[in-house]
């Protein structure tokens, strides 16, 4: 094991400086960087479901939207942190709509909403094929360069990522724990109809909490549209992870995500330094049908 | 302020439990609505809320028609309810069910100190590890100082103790003279007859006698319906 880690050793020069590159170092902010993005994109889809019971299957192209919308704010020559909070408002205020014009007419019937979401997916796929077409887009990376920890040279961008993603889930959870708004949500996840008896607007607080939810996802596709190219299946690469996360922490608590987000980034982080990214996969997926198979029997309502 | 439900019909489902109930009342009184179990007292009380739609009929409050007007909406223009099941929020603390309920600081302290020896020092406590007579009060409670302006009741001296059913009468009692229009369905006939200023009477669903409390036959018209 020593010999394995040692040969993967590297060392490279910063300012003079010599650092040691460390795989596993860097394998763990790599597993922190996976925990923060994995938590930013689940949050919003347990919101939804937790909240809801909704199924959001097009949540991936709600990440998509948020990447085009930092790709436009650089085409349009206006800094790359001014993309994210655009993209949370124009996801929340999409995400607002679709709820209102969608998701509310078929709350009764889970199995439609499946339906419904999986039909919106592919119609945001297309029209950003219409748009954008199959070509890949860039965003440009606005902190290039690396930056020294825990003897570790590591992508000064990805650390911003992390510290983004993070503040976004903790002010998220906080607004749906320890806020009126938050209560107000407990209250209709534990009885809607003596909610709207307390004078509560279930149906507005449904549109607000749906749109919150697709405005983190679009958070997190504006912070990972310069990791890589920018095109109209991105959305793809997170679905799966994110359900993954849903399902392995459960939506019962929202903190359940956050701590399903860290063990799901701490399998795959693992699977990776000892195998390889396909053994991370399966891992992962087992470890969901383990959870689902001898997990916690009550797997819906979402509370603080 | 007045709520006045015209030929009602609802149910569940396609079995209909309501057919063409009509009941009213106004700011400054209390009408009791008396009947045996299952003749449709709770539909009714879900429908004036809007937790059933109406499949025929209407409702109106305060001049609107609020027939297909959600609950939340039918709060807004002044109307409140307390239901038999489900009256607060179980997993929620005894001070959130206040906060939700739109209660300033000030009304919180008020409906604690409406049943004083129930709820005082209470309110960190799981609403749901309360008793079900403590759940009614504070339900109760929360009701009676939202500022609403009608009321509808569903049974909310159930599981009370007897002095706290006393209790809850002279705050009713209190509210009525204050301006409080309510709606009570109550099996405690007592209660009922001594703070009702009308009575109606269902049966199977339908409105089969009604009278002014200080008609001289009233309770015994009333009785008669209600004996097995």
């Amino acid at each position: 094991m020593v010999g394995r880690r040692a040969d993967h050793r590297l060392r490279s020069k910063r300012k003079g400086s010599v650092f040691v590159v460390d795989a596993l170092t860097s394998e763990i902010l790599n597993g922190v960087g996976s925990f923060a993005t994995l938590a930013i994109v689940a949050l919003g889809l347990g919101i939804v479901f937790g909240l809801m019971g909704v199924i959001n299957l097009a949540h991936g192209e709600f990440v998509m939207v948020g990447a085009y919308v930092a790709f436009m704010v650089q085409e349009a020559g206006r800094s790359h942190w001014l993309a994210i909070p655009i993209a949370a408002i124009v996801l929340l205020l999409l995400g607002g709509m679709i709820e209102l014009a969608l998701i509310r007419r078929i709350y009764q019937r889970p199995e439609l909403t499946i339906l419904a979401t999986f039909g919106l997916s592919i119609v945001l796929r297309q029209l950003a094929e219409l748009i954008f077409t199959k070509d890949f887009r860039s965003v440009v990376n606005p902190v290039p360069g690396a930056t020294p920890a825990l003897g570790v040279l590591y992508p000064t961008y990805r650390f911003v990522l992390i510290a983004v993603a993070v503040t976004v889930v903790v002010v998220t959870l906080l607004t749906f724990t320890r806020s009126q708004f938050g209560l107000t949500v407990q209250a209709i996840v534990a009885d809607r109809e003596l909610a709207e008896s307390a004078g509560i607007r279930t149906s507005v607080v449904n549109s607000l909490a749906f749109g919150i939810g697709a405005a983190t996802a679009g958070v997190a596709g504006a912070l990972v549209a310069p990791l890589g190219a920018v095109e109209p299946q991105i959305g793809l690469t997170y679905l799966p992870g994110a359900f993954l996360v849903v399902i392995v922490g459960g939506v019962s608590r929202l903190w359940g995500v956050v701590l399903g987000a860290g063990i799901v980034a701490a399998v795959q982080t693992g699977a990776i330094h000892f195998a390889d990214a396909v053994l991370a996969q399966i891992v992962s997926l087992l470890l969901a049908v383990v959870v689902l198979q001898f997990g916690r029997s009550s797997r819906s309502g979402l509370v603080a | 302020m007045r709520l006045q439900a015209t030929g009602l019909e609802a149910g569940y489902g396609a079995v209909p439990a309501l057919h063409g109930v009509s009941v009213s009342v106004e700011q400054g009184e209390i009408v009791a609505i008396v009947g045996r179990n299952g003749v449709g007292k709770t539909t009714l009380i879900k429908a004036l809320m809007g937790l059933l739609p109406a499949t025929s009929g209407s409702v109106r409050l305060g001049g609107n028609d609020v027939t297909r007007w959600p609950p939340s909406r039918r709060v807004r223009a002044g109307l409140r309810a307390v239901y038999q099941e489900r009256a607060v929020f179980s997993e929620l603390t005894v001070r959130d069910n206040l906060r939700l309920n739109g209660l300033d600081a000030s009304a919180q302290a008020d409906v604690l100190e409406m049943f004083p020896d129930s709820l005082i020092g209470r309110d960190q406590q799981r609403a749901g590890t309360l008793s079900g007579g403590e759940q009614k009060m504070l339900a109760s409670g929360c009701a009676l100082r939202a500022g609403a302006s009608i009321l509808v009741m569903d049974e909310p001296t159930e599981g009370l103790q007897p002095s706290n059913v006393d209790l809850l009468g002279k705050h009713l009692s209190q509210a009525r003279d204050d301006g409080l229009g309510v709606i009570l369905v109550e099996q405690h006939l007592a209660l009922a007859t001594s703070l009702a200023t009308r009575f109606v009477v269902l049966e199977k669903g339908e409105v089969v006698a009604s009278g002014h409390a200080d008609e001289p036959d009233i309770h015994e018209r009333i009785a008669t319906h209600l004996v097995i």
